[in-house]
């Protein structure tokens, strides 16, 4: 047949989204197995968004600020020190809710940094509009369709200058002229993941990316049903044109994680997830990753976190949810092991919270917020951005957090050193990243 | 966009062509004079093309129809709709109430649950955490949620049922073409009663009274944010964000017993508290920019609705036709909030009372002054008229003409329109004024329509698999949290796109690699009858039924067939599902795919009769074939 290198590249289509029916498989093999980067231990990102704007004020507490506890008379964290439930102290003016105290390790080894004040220049405060320009990257812009995260592995896919990707004819004919060089035999179909039903924005767009429910249970029917399935391949093998080969993608992921069958990963000695499907998400980001099927972009949500009423301080709902998130992180951490040393994990919600708390014990829509950075490859044991300070005036429209970091220049920065992505202008649409700007979350 | 390269595209024409044997030995003829319309290929055909199309399923009944009656005669009637019955719809449509309700009973009726603690006084509304499960089932059928699920419902029970298909599949498309959101704000309320006034009356009226009267409708002068945009300096303007600004302030410094104590003493009513609170919890609404007027309506009115991108207008125009609809806004669907008085207690604006959620122009707000747009000078000191005149502008615009053409050969044609075809349709459209009955039958009429190269050359959207597969299952339809996950996942839940540029039309958006898996999921998933609200009879599938057999199936009496299954051999039950389901269609490769696996399924004794019938639908739900239109 033609050449498959050509025609994987060619056939890049968007996005692979499984939904589970039913049960496990047995297959009939495909010749097409995936060669993964295991040997070259490429990195991987993993990138955990916070739905529903979490309270950053409340995450990492600027305990250092008397206006902190002057707006919130009942929900402020308190002090470290003295009680049992105050803020954990970082560097004298910041530190960690109680709660996230399974990853206070972390920021003491330095492979954990915080960057505060950061988020979307946008003055939005709708949910949906706010998460849908962070996964674009392209705040105010309804026009980008994909998400940043597409674009990232566009942009890492192939060993080539990336001159020709806009055009998938003309790139496949670089390749082929190529060859040689060419390490891009890995299945292109698993190198971004999400967990969750269907693929998140962040994801979407012309570079194959799977969004998976159930590890165990996936593909046609979940699998459950061989015959079927093949009745299926066997339409489509037939069928010959577009939907087709999207179709041949797809068997072809399913075959390969048959293959590899990450279930197979326990977690290692002693470390519990916590209940709950986030908890089941990182379990399996860790699976995928140890079973070296070519994961580079893992990407799980964590709701909950729009605390309007009844937030609670060091104590309460807030706590409750940044206790799963923390437990969750820390399990995943710690069930990887040294493999953390390729991975970098993001943290990152549509914006923040007000400081001042409102009249039902909770906070509304704010502006700016915090993001964790953790990993081998993260220079932490900081707190990085500029703080702009909680004063009236020092406010965003005399209520939010003002923002000093856009969270391109964090986004950027882990794609261009870490991930490895030029083309950052593409990646970004509308903005210029400039390495000037990082926050240096990453060792040099 | 990607293109097919020269190689590829041989072997996609040579495969598409071997599926479709009269395709190839069809170039475009023309018919004869005063008979059925001209087509390049078999009536058979060029009839299931047509029914693909302008269809949201193809089913044998209809297909037999439109042989016996010709091509030309369906589509006429299809373009009177008013004159077919509907009685199956109306019947469904009980399972979603709300959306036979207007704007102000669903703001009543579909408020989201108030935060805070509540007084013993109030109306029920107790914690979640002490709510007993029927309490809060009943909470969250009163949820806005519930809103888009019956919408949702509503519109797969239309897709299904109607008779009026290509008036529904119109709506469909003009709706997507004027794009609203349900996600956003308000517009949850609105978008209901935008799709019932403001599109599906004019799918085969004027162009024009349908831009003007999406251009009115609060659910679009919401979404792209026309209902606060004022001329610089005007009086309203600053008067109600000061307004606001004190209420707001003033409600946040009290704790929640003393909101109380201020209901309690008549100064402002329950309902004019909680839109208070939520103000202050979704922050100021837009903060005007310094001049107060807001472009994005203006801007995708001229770049997404009439003259597309590249259709000849400046920034200037922008600003112009901005300036031209301030004013152009609407009364809250809820009672108004409160301004107070000198004392500091609300006064109700009489002006609104009465008019909730319709449309108003505010003349104190509006821009007077002269403007000029795309070459036309609209005089000073005129007022709503300022806005009509662009909307006839734009609507009578030749660019506006290309733009829409192309938009709808690119929806119905082809995922490369043809610039010839644009030219043909345009002219038809300009000369009629903007009829869109014309344009349609235009459209679905012309030789180019028919030509080979776009016969099943489309593949359904994720919205058009579903429908179609309920349609050709003759499946019952409540609301169904699973149908709703399915469209979500493929990412086309109606209602819900919220970028004004709707849902994309091209083939190349829908069909990638995952959503192929999905898609077979969701055969298998329909027929396997696990899903949940919706029901689809196997044995009557794709057979209509009437009253009497419905109502049957429905006590769950023992259905009689007045068909027996003819044979009981595989290959039979099989051709004769895939005909069902694929009529007019060449199953015959389908057939031999899926048969190897019946007759394994048979042989070991794993499968009913009535199981293989299942699942040979849900094969054929799930092949290549039924994924193309």
């Amino acid at each position: 047949m033609e050449n498959p290198i050509s025609r994987r590249l060619f056939f890049r289509h968007g996005s692979l989204a499984l939904l589970a029916l039913g049960l496990p498989p047995e297959f009939v093999t495909r010749s097409l197995l995936a060669r993964t980067r295991a040997a070259a231990r490429k990195k991987t990102l993993i990138c955990i968004f916070q739905r529903g704007a979490v309270d950053g004020l409340n995450m990492v507490v600027p305990f250092g600020e008397k206006a902190y506890y002057q707006s919130r008379r009942s929900i402020a964290v308190p002090q470290p020190g003295g009680e049992r439930n105050g803020a954990i102290d970082l560097d004298g003016f910041f530190g960690l809710h109680p709660s996230l105290a399974p990853l206070h390790e972390f920021y003491r080894r330095k492979e954990m940094a915080i960057v505060h004040a950061v988020g979307s220049p946008h003055p939005t405060r709708s949910h949906f509009d706010a998460q849908d320009y962070m996964e674009t990257a392209s705040p105010g812009s309804k026009a980008t369709r994909d998400g940043w995260l597409n674009r990232v592995l566009e942009h890492t896919g192939c060993d080539c200058d990336g001159r020709t990707l806009a055009d998938a004819h003309a790139h496949a004919a670089d390749h082929a002229a190529g060859q040689s060089g060419l390490g891009a035999t890995a299945s292109e179909t698993l190198r971004g993941v999400a967990m969750g039903a269907s693929l998140p924005v962040s994801l979407r767009g012309r570079h194959p990316a799977l969004a998976i429910e159930d590890l165990s249970r996936f593909g046609v029917a979940g699998g459950r049903d061989a015959t079927l399935e093949s009745a299926f391949q066997r339409q489509y093998r037939e069928a010959g044109d577009l939907v087709a080969s999207a179709a041949d993608e797809a068997f072809d992921a399913i075959q390969q994680l048959r293959a590899a069958n990450p279930a197979q990963y326990r977690p290692s000695g002693g470390v519990q997830y916590p209940a709950g499907e986030f908890g089941r998400s990182l379990g399996q980001i860790t699976q995928l990753i140890k079973a070296d099927v070519g994961v580079e972009i893992a990407f799980a949500d964590i709701g909950g976190w729009d605390t309007h009423q009844a937030q609670g301080g060091a104590q309460g709902q807030l706590a409750r949810r940044l206790d799963e998130l923390a437990r969750g992180i820390r399990a995943l951490y710690d069930d990887l092991g040294d493999r953390m040393e390729d991975v970098v994990l993001l943290t990152m919600s549509e914006f923040g919270r007000t400081v001042t708390e409102n009249g039902s014990g909770g906070t509304d829509h704010g502006h700016a917020n915090c993001m964790l950075v953790m990993g081998g490859a993260v220079d932490g044991g900081h707190i990085r951005g500029e703080w702009p300070g909680l004063q009236r005036e020092q406010l965003y429209e005399g209520r939010d957090l003002a923002l000093t970091t856009d969270f391109r220049d964090v986004f950027a920065e882990i794609a261009a050193d870490h991930l490895g992505a030029s083309a950052l202008d593409q990646i970004f649409p509308g903005y210029s990243p400039d390495p000037a700007r990082y926050r240096k979350v990453l060792r040099a | 966009m990607r293109r097919v390269s020269g190689e590829w595209a041989g072997w996609i024409m040579a495969a598409v062509m071997a599926l479709m044997p009269a395709a190839a030995a069809g170039q475009r003829v023309a018919g004869p004079p005063g008979g059925d319309m001209p087509g390049g290929v078999n009536d058979t055909v060029s009839a299931v093309h047509l029914l693909r199309r302008a269809t949201f399923g193809v089913r044998p009944e209809e297909l037999a129809m439109v042989l016996r009656e010709g091509r030309a005669a369906w589509l006429e009637e299809q373009l009177h709709p008013e004159s077919l019955d509907d009685g199956e719809v109306e019947d469904r449509l009980g399972w979603f109430p709300s959306v036979l309700s207007s704007i102000r009973d669903l703001v009543r009726d579909y408020s989201p649950p108030r935060p805070g603690p509540q007084p013993a006084d109030s109306v029920v509304r107790p914690d979640a955490q002490s709510m007993t499960p029927e309490e809060r089932r009943m909470r969250a059928e009163r949820s806005p949620q519930r809103i888009l699920v019956d919408l949702v419902g509503a519109k797969l029970v239309r897709s299904a049922w109607s008779e009026r298909q290509l008036g529904e599949v119109m709506t469909d498309f003009w709706f997507n073409h004027f794009n609203v959101s349900f996600t956003k704000g308000q517009d949850r309320y609105l978008v209901g009663d935008y799709e019932r006034t403001a599109i599906r009356p004019y799918v085969f009226g004027r162009f024009e009274d349908m831009l003007r009267a999406t251009a009115r409708h609060p659910a679009m002068l919401f979404y792209l944010d026309n209902w606060t945009s004022s001329a610089p300096d005007s009086a309203g303007d600053a008067l109600r964000e000061s307004q606001r600004r004190l209420m707001v302030d003033r409600i946040r410094e009290l704790t929640p017993r003393q909101r109380e104590q201020m209901i309690r003493n008549g100064r402002i009513t329950r309902e004019q508290l909680g839109q208070i609170e939520r103000m202050a919890e979704n922050g100021p609404p837009p903060r005007p920019r310094s001049r107060g007027i807001n472009e994005n309506y203006a801007r995708e009115l001229m770049e997404l609705h009439t003259l597309g991108v590249d259709g000849g207008y400046t920034q200037a125009d922008v600003v112009n036709v901005a300036r031209a609809l301030t004013g152009w806004t609407f009364a809250p669907p809820g009672p108004p909030p409160a301004a107070p008085d000198a004392n500091g207690r609300p006064v109700r604006r009489p002006l609104a009372a009465g008019r909730e959620g319709e449309f108003i122009f505010r003349s104190q707000l509006h821009d007077a002054g002269e403007k000029v747009v795309l070459g036309h000078r609209l005089a000073a000191g005129r007022g709503i008229e300022d806005g009509l005149d662009v909307i006839h502008i734009l609507a009578t615009h030749p660019s506006t003409a290309r733009y829409l053409s192309t938009k709808l050969i690119e929806r119905f044609v082809s995922d490369r329109p043809d610039p010839e075809f644009v030219d043909e349709l345009a002219a038809v459209f300009t000369r009629t004024d903007g009829d869109l009955r014309e344009v349609t039958r235009a459209l679905f009429s012309s030789p180019r329509f028919y030509e080979s190269q776009n016969i099943g050359a489309k593949v359904k959207s994720p919205f058009d698999l579903v429908a179609s597969a309920l349609r050709v299952t003759g499946a019952e339809i409540g609301p169904s949290r699973q149908l709703m996950e399915t469209l979500r996942g493929l990412g086309q839940l109606p209602y819900t796109e919220t970028a004004p540029t709707g849902f994309p039309a091209t083939s190349e958006e829908w069909v990638n690699s995952g959503s192929m898996i999905a898609r077979m999921n969701f055969g298998v998933g329909l027929t396997s009858g696990r899903m949940d609200g919706v029901r689809v009879n196997g044995g009557r599938l794709g057979r209509r039924r009437g009253g009497a057999e419905t109502r049957a199936a429905e006590t769950g009496t023992r259905e009689t067939r007045t068909e027996e299954t003819t044979g009981t051999g595989v290959g039979t039950v099989l051709e004769e599902m895939v005909a069902r389901v694929l009529p007019g269609v060449d199953g015959s490769t389908l057939v031999r795919a899926i048969r190897a696996d019946l007759e394994e399924q048979m042989a070991k004794g794993r499968l009913t009769q009535r199981e293989l019938e299942v699942r040979a639908v849900g094969l054929a739900l799930g092949s290549p074939e039924f994924q193309r239109r």
